[in-house]
């Protein structure tokens, strides 16, 4: 954080609204970076947990294929858990 | 090495600007609890609901209803563990 105008890339010059839209955009770019690297964490876990029940030498090519499809599947779990979790809080706004 | 940019100057921001940014960013923070949420029934609920070898790339219906149910009733069980906290409460 030693240099701010650095990280939003900014020059000095800049209108305040770029500034205010500089920081946003930083703000939302780092939110989406952390929940980017949330799922990748979740996703080596779980699927390094399907697909390689005992670790070899190498990655096998059938471990490879395991990984690729469950990557996919756990994105699909994510969005089915994200929408029933929505669904849930708008017909319980008070039960969290 | 003249025009190195420092950092920006955010003094001239109004009031307006000042609640802008605080709104955006009690916002940002809510999305971010929500998909930590998320990220954590996720997590439960596939070790509960995707129980077999991974042979597709799609969850199937089976599944999908599986995963339904259990963050269904994870929130149910948080709300009567609530309630039978606060039932104790008298006594703890």
């Amino acid at each position: 954080m030693d240099n701010v105008g650095n990280m939003l890339g900014l020059s000095n010059n800049a209108t305040k609204e770029e500034r205010k839209q500089a920081l946003m955009s930083t703000i939302a770019q780092q939110s989406n970076f952390e929940n980017a690297r949330t799922l990748i964490e979740k996703i080596n876990e779980k699927c390094f947990e399907k697909c390689i029940p005992k670790p070899g030498s190498s990655l096998s090519s059938g471990e490879s294929t395991c990984l690729t499809t469950c990557m996919q599947k756990y994105m699909q779990a994510w969005n089915a858990v994200s929408q029933a979790y929505i669904y849930r809080i708008k017909s319980d706004p008070r039960g969290n | 090495m003249d025009n190195q940019p420092s950092t920006p100057d955010f003094s001239d921001f109004s009031d307006k600007d000042k609640k802008d940014l605080q709104s955006f960013i009690e916002n940002e923070q809510q999305k971010a609890k929500f998909q930590a949420n998320v990220h954590n029934l996720t997590d439960l609920c596939w070790t509960k609901c995707i129980t077999g070898k991974i042979t597709s790339a799609t969850v199937d219906r089976y599944e999908n209803s599986c995963l339904e149910n259990c963050v269904n009733r994870f929130i149910d069980s948080q709300k009567t563990i609530v309630r039978q906290l606060d039932a104790m409460g008298g006594r703890a």
